[in-house]
């Protein structure tokens, strides 16, 4: 309810005017802008254009004795920053405001000069006209031939934004108290160095009198002392009350209280320098005396010099600067705490409450941060770094050892047995084991995971992968579908296979080929795709589940999953091991695509309900179901040329086709392991420029601005970036080849963005690589920048990519085709949309920041969901659960087709790393699955 | 300052205020300076108290150098400046207030200050905007009076043939006191009751097994919503302070600590009165279970307010930011008019304004209900009671949710940056960034606005064009591009 008195003044029934409200009775100085905005310009960014400087400074200020205020120096020290700006009228204002109470002299009744250790005072003020608002840190230095032996300073940060002040005062403050603080402690160090030469020369000059007045003494035979006598006793006594004054002095600047050292944030060295002094202090003595005494010993010889006993006080003298003042070193050390306060408080104000709320938040979530932030962790420790030892300069800078160097994922077992771990479901389905023998491999692999024997056997295997290379490929235009051109998907990759492949290939007992029909499109998306293949896409995405569901041929896969005997083997296998999972992490499934982690992390997917992680072999089992062997009869009418060399003969027989139909009474689309479809469109080819090689270090805020440009520039030009971006987020490692290597490095940095991390240190992503891949580059890396060489001697590369084409992305950037699974879902489109009108590539960075954040949001929920992922009863079966797992995908988190995949792999990636042991030491894992693949192409 | 200053004196007017809880606030003062003699004060107001923190003696010490250097003051016509000091050396920090005004005869430079130990620094930095807030407005209105009040001085003088120089420049006192009390007791009312900067999930309704359990779904997702839509500025109004705490520290959950600090839970037996600047308040119905909102501090607040009864479970809403500002503005210059036109000192009476403007008619119904509904906000709560409570998981998710609030927050400021040129060209496209960002539901642009607005204000005024525009009106002309 309203209160009427309030508004019963202004109750009338005329209607909002529509022109501005004008009121010539009331003085406009009294009233108030009826926009508040409308006085800076209209816009909200307007108001740091109404100042004379261009940007936030720091200016040093002192109240001079002899001229008043005056500006000392700015940080940054130029005069572009500063422009216009009056420093000398800004110096007299802030330094007009004398907060300084503290009597610092001879205070009435007192014989000798009494320090006072003022505490620095905090000021905010502004000159609303000029458009300049300050922090001004007041502080007071020690001189000895200063008035009062005090000179005082203050340092301001001067902005035009008042609110940036006030919202950022604490931090502001506690940044400018360690400034503060470091000049102090070398104005301190400083004053009794010159307190103590002072001694000297006055003990010297004592002398000197002394040593005259006994001559005088001496010589004087008349019984009355004369006129010059008495002057040099008045100068000796004058000289030994000076002695008397400054000990005292030096007593007093050496007993600084040892709690001011402790409360203020020193430089590291200082303060452990004090802590040792006051160590060795307290067996002698009150710590606080001593506190500073080391500090203050440690001077070079000085030779004392004669000195009049009486300071001239003359106002022709110079004053000692700044760096005089406080000694070089800690001034140096100032000048650096300075500058990092400028370049840690410059730029708009919503950019950096907006990062600190982010770190705030970022911190609470951990668990999710390693997926894709930018080392949070690290840069929060490089910070708290900072903060506590800001006077070091060098330390300010980040960390200079490269990520690659430093934050490769740690290998643990040997190459041979990553082959192994991967090859291993080849052989498997190649050799006609029984179904008994075959289990038995499994559990004894699972069990033991000898890594020796698996590398002895599985090198086997790995021959006989070479030969899995059979595809078929059906190209076609938009417009005429109903002819399928011939095509080898290796060949659109420009990868010919060698003789030794082909022959390998011959000898190989496989009974599964990897055959493909591509089909190249100019889009990505269902629409353009004609309708002949749009009936098959279905089938071809869900071969895994068909297969698992539906083929009867996949009888290994059915005993093994549904043999109890084998499961409780299984869980036996693992009974053992310790668990390692807390009851909020939840997860007792793998999910479809296989992620074949190292034997440590395998062997612990076990929660406290004990639900048992079904472990890697029933995907394998899956794929037993794959005995298809097909081909169809290419006819190339692709006009790019490139697909036009033939298939071997054995790949191309459609006896085999069918007879693979028959067994799996499925059709040939269905499984099918790469479609693509050409399109006769003119390519849109990307005019990429060489540019300047990226960093893979921490991501500074230019590099996320080029990562972000380049990845703009490549979903507006490319038009299958959905299905790229796809892989990389669905784990399939993402192969960028191409001649450039700046072109590419720049496409990879691009692309990295989208890259989950595997632990808390670095992005699997190897920006360049010219040697020949590698199984164990897959492992480590999911996304690379290949090089293509054009000589015979680099056919090793590509027929290496070759051989592991069908578990990988290829984006060909020469001949711009992409080979990689289909995606057909929605968040792809929102996170990269061609159309976007996104103008900067920083801006683009933060909605893919952003989207990335949403999705990492929902990857939570799916995985720490418990009713999710338990046995809602005892005799719901692990089919039950996953269903149910996808159907909460789709309908409560909004999934839609590839989608699900997504999330289920970031869970994977986000369970394994919730339970490891040692948080950051991420272990690498192979993934792969046997998703059909397509050819896009421009 | 001329012949009609009072006399030097070591004695200063002073007000005792007696406060019902502990008072944060040592001190405030009203100084100006002199021309012969610098700065001086001239009244303080202080809690009545016990034991005496700070003595008159120093309370004028500081008092005065709240106005030191400002013989060099360069400001703009009307401005009042904010200086702030933290002076270590006496443990105190002061906000000062720093004008011009006419005051018998001649302009002069003053400083409303109020003084606060410097223990209570992060306590005070939250609620700085709302002091300062009040007291400018104040300020505002007490610089029309004296203005005034020197012309009647002038013609009284004129008339009578006397100088009544204790009677000079008095009558600003009360006026100042009228805002300086309640400053003094909001202060109060917020140390002891203040929300927390962390608050535990376990206190609020996201600790629920289940949505629904403590209050009806569509209603929980109407108020959330609707705080964020409104900046998370919300009155939450209702019969049991458990309950209405319960909500207010829920809403809490989706401020920064910050934020939180400057909010306030409901008083278990007595209800406070509604406090202008607050983000979040609770406040209890009387015994006839209503709440009656002053209108003219509803209106006063920095941003639109939600209101929430959860009694009867509604939730209403304030129209978004630029029109809220407008609206406030109007209201301010019809206030201040009406002060500037008011012939006596009874028409000048802080809550009893009799005059009426011709112009200007204020819209009562300015709590509607929620008009546009939500992605962002459904499907977190769709999603969030899925984890289970207990276990710091829906803390996790929460802190995901709003760091995706922000993250996107901050883009649609960098797209609005980018498309404009730093605000060099006029906004055109809100469909293009409703796509881009995919903000296509309404509620969800208004959210992110909300948020948008309170770490770049003037955002709303500059992208809906002419700020008196209506919420509705404004959407008509930005879909035409």
């Amino acid at each position: 309810m309203i209160s009427a008195p309030d508004v019963v003044a202004f109750t009338k029934d005329d209607e909002y005017e529509e022109e501005p409200y004008n009121e010539p009775a009331l003085p406009e100085e009294y009233s108030v802008p009826l926009y508040p905005f409308a006085s800076q310009g209209a816009n909200p960014w307007s108001k740091l254009s109404g100042a004379k400087f261009s940007r936030d400074f720091i200016l040093i200020s002192e109240f001079s004795e002899q001229v008043g205020p005056q500006p000392l120096l700015t940080i940054p020290n130029d005069t572009k920053v500063f422009g216009t700006f009056d420093l000398n009228y800004f110096s007299l204002r802030i330094m007009s405001v004398d907060y300084q109470a503290s009597f610092v002299g001879h205070p009435p009744g007192s014989a000798y000069p009494k320090l006072n250790f003022v505490e620095d005072s905090m000021v905010v003020l502004g000159d609303s006209k000029e458009g300049a608002f300050a922090y001004v840190h007041h502080l007071t230095l020690y001189d000895l031939e200063a008035r009062g032996f005090v000179r005082p300073f203050c340092m301001a940060y001067i902005s035009a934004d008042q609110h940036k002040i006030m919202q950022q005062f604490q931090e502001l403050s506690a940044e400018f108290s360690k400034a503060s603080e470091c000049l102090k402690t070398g104005n301190r160090k400083a004053f009794a160095g010159e307190l103590e030469k002072k001694l000297k020369d006055l003990d010297y000059t004592r002398t000197v009198l002394h040593t005259e007045t006994e001559i005088q003494k001496k010589a004087n035979d008349k019984g009355f002392y004369s006129s010059q006598a008495i002057e040099k006793a008045n100068e000796l006594a004058s000289v030994e009350k000076s002695i008397i004054e400054h000990q005292d002095l030096l007593k007093q600047i050496r007993s600084y209280p040892y709690r001011k050292l402790k409360e203020s944030d020193l430089s590291a060295g200082e303060a452990e320098h004090t802590q040792e002094q006051a160590g060795q202090a307290s067996t002698t003595s009150n710590p606080d005396e001593f506190a500073d005494t080391e500090i203050y010993t440690s001077r070079p010889a000085y030779t004392p010099k004669l000195i009049k006993a009486k300071s001239t006080k003359c106002f022709d003298k110079k004053l000692k600067t700044l760096e005089e003042l406080c000694d070089t070193e800690y001034f140096t050390q100032t000048l650096a705490q300075l500058s990092h306060i400028e370049h840690m408080f410059r730029g708009d104000l919503c950019y950096l409450l907006t990062s600190r709320i982010d770190r705030a938040l970022l911190k609470q979530q951990h668990i999710t941060n390693f997926l894709f932030e930018d080392f949070v962790e690290v840069i929060d420790r490089v910070v708290e770094k900072q903060g506590s030892t800001s006077f070091e300069p060098s330390r300010d800078r980040p960390p200079s050892r490269s990520l690659e160097e430093c934050l490769i994922p740690k290998v643990l077992i040997s190459v041979g047995s990553y082959k192994s771990s991967v090859e291993s479901v080849l052989i498997k389905m190649e050799q006609e084991l029984g179904n008994e023998e075959y289990k038995e491999v499994e559990v004894t692999e699972v069990s033991s995971f000898d890594p020796q024997e698996n590398l002895d056997y599985l090198d086997m295997d790995m021959k006989g992968s070479i030969s899995s290379g059979e595809s078929i490929e059906v190209l076609g235009t938009e417009k005429s579908t109903s002819v399928l051109p011939k095509s080898d998907s290796l060949t659109s990759l420009t990868v010919p296979l060698s003789p030794q492949v082909v022959r390998s290939k011959a000898v190989s007992h496989r009974t599964i080929s990897e055959d493909s029909i591509e089909v190249l499109s100019t889009c990505p998306s269902e629409a353009l795709i004609p309708d002949d293949f749009k009936a098959s896409y279905p089938s071809a995405i869900n071969e895994e589940e068909s297969y698992a569901d539906d083929n009867e041929g996949a009888i290994h896969f059915q005993a093994s999953t549904s043999s109890p005997d084998l499961r409780e083997e299984k869980e036996g296998s693992v009974e053992n091991t310790p668990s390692q999972t807390d009851s909020s992490c939840c997860i007792g499934k793998e999910s479809d695509t296989l992620l074949v982690p190292l034997p440590t992390p395998a062997h612990k997917l076990v929660d406290d309900d004990g639900v048992v992680n079904i472990p890697p072999q029933c995907y394998r089992q899956k794929d037993q179901g794959f005995h298809v062997d097909f081909a169809v009869e290419n006819v190339n009418l692709s006009s790019q040329g490139n697909s036009s060399e033939s298939f071997p003969p054995y790949e191309l027989d459609p006896s085999c086709l069918l007879a693979s139909r028959d067994i799996s009474k499925t059709s040939l689309d269905n499984y099918s392991d790469s479609t693509s479809y050409v399109s006769s469109a003119a390519s849109t080819s990307s005019d990429r420029t060489p540019s300047s090689l990226h960093p893979t270090g921490p991501s500074s805020e230019r590099h996320k601005k080029r990562a972000g440009q380049n990845a703009l520039k490549f979903i507006r030009q490319y038009p299958f970036a959905h299905p790229a971006i796809y892989s990389l987020l669905s784990g399939r490692t993402l192969v960028v080849l191409g001649e450039d290597e700046a072109i590419v490095r720049k496409l990879v940095t691009a692309l990295s963005i989208f890259v989950p991390n595997y632990g808390r240190y670095a992005k699997p992503v190897k920006h360049w690589i010219s040697s020949p891949l590698h199984i164990t580059d897959f492992q480590k890396w999911k996304l690379i920048g290949l090089q293509r060489v054009a000589s015979p001697a680099s056919a090793g590369t590509l027929q290496a990519l070759s051989r592991y084409s069908r578990y990988t992305s290829i984006l060909d950037l020469d001949k711009k085709t992409l080979r990689c699974p289909l995606y057909r879902g929605t968040l792809m489109t929102r996170l990269a949309d061609h159309r976007t009108q996104i103008k900067r590539g920083s801006t683009y960075y933060m909605h893919v920041q952003s989207m990335l954040t949403q999705l990492c949001s929902k990857v939570f929920l799916y995985t720490f969901c418990h009713h999710l992922h338990l046995p809602a009863h005892d005799r719901e079966t692990q089919e039950l659960v996953a269903s149910r797992q996808v159907s909460f995908l789709k309908l409560n988190l909004g999934l839609v087709n590839e989608d699900v995949k997504v999330v289920q792999y970031l869970a994977e990636l986000l369970k394994l790393q919730y339970i490891q042991e040692s948080p950051g030491t991420s272990h690498p894992m192979l993934r792969f699955d046997y998703v059909p693949s397509f050819l896009y192409k421009i | 300052m001329s012949t009609l200053c009072p006399p030097p004196s070591p004695a200063v007017a002073k007000t005792e205020i007696a406060l019902s809880g502990e008072s944060p606030l040592l001190a405030a003062t009203f100084a100006y300076w002199d021309n012969i003699l610098g700065p001086r004060v001239r009244h303080i107001w202080a809690p009545k108290t016990e034991q005496v923190l700070l003595s008159d003696g120093e309370i004028t010490f500081l008092a005065n150098h709240t106005l030191n250097g400002e013989i060099l003051r360069n400001a703009e016509s009307g401005a009042i400046d904010v200086k702030f000091f933290v002076l270590s050396e006496k443990g105190v920090i002061i906000v000062s207030l720093i004008f011009d005004g006419n005051w018998n005869g001649d302009r002069s430079t003053y400083g409303l200050s109020i003084i606060l130990p410097q223990t209570e620094l992060s306590f005070y930095l939250p609620l700085h905007k709302v002091c300062v807030d009040r007291l400018t407005h104040i300020i505002r209105k007490g610089r029309i009076w004296m203005h005034k009040e020197r012309q009647e001085n002038v013609q009284k003088i004129v008339l009578e043939g006397t100088e009544r120089m204790e009677d000079q420049g008095q009558s600003i006192i009360p006026m100042l006191t009228g805002e300086v009390i309640p400053v003094m007791q909001l202060l109060s009312s917020m140390k002891s009751h203040s929300v927390s900067e962390e608050i535990d999930i376990a206190d609020t309704v996201l600790n629920d097994d289940d949505i629904g359990d403590s209050c009806h779904e569509g209603f929980l997702l109407n108020a959330i919503s609707s705080h964020l839509q409104t900046c998370g500025c919300s009155v939450v109004v209702g019969s049991s302070a458990e309950k209405v705490n319960k909500i207010v520290r829920t809403l809490c959950l989706f401020l920064t600590p910050a934020e939180r600090k400057c909010s306030r839970l409901c008083e278990a037996e007595s209800s406070f009165k509604y406090e202008s600047g607050l983000f979040v308040q609770g406040l209890l119905k009387d015994s006839t279970g209503s709440f009656v909102l002053p209108f003219r501090q509803v209106m006063y607040a920095p941003y639109p307010t939600t209101h929430i009864d959860v009694d009867i479970n509604t939730v209403k809403q304030m129209p978004p930011c630029h029109e809220h500002i407008y609206n406030q503005r109007r209201y301010m210059r019809s206030e201040l008019t009406a002060f500037w036109r008011a012939t006596s000192e009874d028409d000048m009476a802080q809550d009893t304004i009799i005059y009426t403007d011709e112009s200007f008619t204020p819209d009562l119904n300015i709590f509607q209900d929620v008009l546009h509904r939500d992605t962002l906000v459904k499907a977190f709560l769709d999603q969030v009671f899925h984890l289970k409570p207990g276990l710091s998981l829906r803390s996790t998710f929460l802190a995901q949710f709003l760091l995706v609030l922000h993250r996107k927050a901050l883009t649609l400021i960098k797209y609005i940056e980018d498309d404009t040129q730093k605000g060099k060209k006029p906004f055109k496209s809100l469909r293009n960034l409703k796509i881009d960002l995919d903000l296509t539901a309404e509620g969800d642009l208004n959210i992110i606005m909300a948020l948008a607005e309170k770490i770049k204000p003037g955002l709303h005024s500059f992208i809906f064009g002419r700020p008196f525009y209506t919420s509705v009106q404004e959407r008509d002309v930005l879909m035409t591009f």
